[in-house]
């Protein structure tokens, strides 16, 4: 019989909840009653995302992000700043013990392997794409998916984004790229390098269809069933403390 | 405050911001979008490289590489060195 892994499938919530989420399952997962489990979600309101070693004002643009009600949260997570638009995006995570017999120890593997559960996702939509280390999947030569990881509690916490139909020019007036002006030029160079399931097939890739792709690819990729479930009483009660954490002006201004 | 930015050929992005006081580093603050594991390591690294007389910067950034258990991706122990460098030069 095959191994069931825990999904927890396309919660929609806000920044600090779903960052709390992430992390009160890794604190959970060795401690208490919390299996392996992948999570598929999407941000509301849309958020930036910055990582842990970022720092804000040198990355985002407040003001903007004030003005158009995007959220701002610093992850525990290393690597650059994503733009999580509610509309265009897709999240996923996974937590699994840094001992798990189908985690490898070394870290640039298991980036291979979990970011090789997404990249056989996008296979499954038509889509061309490969594992580019440390961090990035790319169809076609443009970056597609992002992806991070921390080793923390003895567990493998990795959540990385799917973009499905981002707005770019939204993404650039959230987002400080250098001090360079929002130009059509810009964008142009963006849509260079960076690319989403719409442009790339040429057609509207819904939620669900992409959805269902993914968790195709993981439980393929890991050899196990995926299994609806809900938070357990101890992980909720985590996610409570932890979202004060990710809310405060502490936690997301600290560097 | 001086700073600086460094970005590692086929790696990641580092930015440093510091000041000198007397010959020595105070209020070091490493930014970027590297990996760094375990993540705490960076504020180990920014106490380490407070109070640093200036002229020790290679040896104490390699000696703290030395002897913590980190793993890099997308900078190298060196990069952090030349990083600060550049602010010192700003």
């Amino acid at each position: 019989m095959k191994e069931t892994w825990r999904l927890i499938d396309m919660r929609i919530e806000d920044a600090p909840t779903q960052m709390a989420i992430d992390e009160a399952i890794a604190m959970a997962r060795l401690k208490e009653d919390t299996p392996n489990t992948v999570r598929l979600y999407r941000w509301n309101p849309s958020a930036v995302s910055i990582g842990y070693f970022q720092g804000v004002e040198k990355e985002v643009n407040l003001p903007a992000c004030e003005k158009y009600g995007v959220d701002v949260i610093r992850r525990i997570t290393g690597g650059g700043a994503v733009y999580h638009d509610y509309n265009g995006e897709i999240t996923y995570s996974l937590v699994a013990p840094e001992a798990d017999p189908k985690m490898p120890a070394d870290i640039l593997e298991s980036y291979e392997l979990i970011c090789g559960a997404i990249v056989n996702g996008l296979t499954g939509l038509g889509v061309d794409a490969e594992f580019k280390p440390v961090n990035d999947i790319v169809a076609g030569g443009k970056k597609i998916s992002g992806n991070a990881q921390t080793r923390r509690h003895g567990v493998v916490l990795q959540h990385g984004t799917v973009l499905v139909d981002s707005d770019i020019r939204r993404m650039f007036q959230v987002l400080r790229v250098s001090d360079a002006k929002i130009s059509d030029k810009l964008i142009e160079a963006v849509e260079d390098r960076v690319t989403n399931l719409r442009r790339y097939l040429g057609r509207h890739v819904g939620f669900d269809e992409a959805r269902s792709a993914l968790i195709k690819g993981f439980e393929d990729t890991f050899d196990v069933a995926l299994e609806p479930g809900e938070l357990t009483g101890a992980e909720t009660l985590l996610v409570k403390r932890l979202h004060e954490k990710y809310s405060s002006r502490e936690w997301v201004f600290q560097r | 405050m001086k700073r600086a930015e460094y970005k590692v050929p086929g790696g990641k992005l580092l930015a440093a911001e510091l000041a000198v006081e007397g010959g020595r580093l105070a209020g070091v603050k490493i930014t970027g979008d590297f990996f760094m594991h375990p993540e705490a390591t960076i504020i180990d690294l920014e106490k380490t490289l407070c109070d640093t007389p200036v002229e020790n910067l290679d040896d104490t950034v390699n000696r703290f590489f030395r002897e913590n258990d980190v793993t890099l991706f997308g900078v190298e122990a060196r990069d952090f060195v030349r990083v600060v460098r550049l602010a010192l030069e700003s």
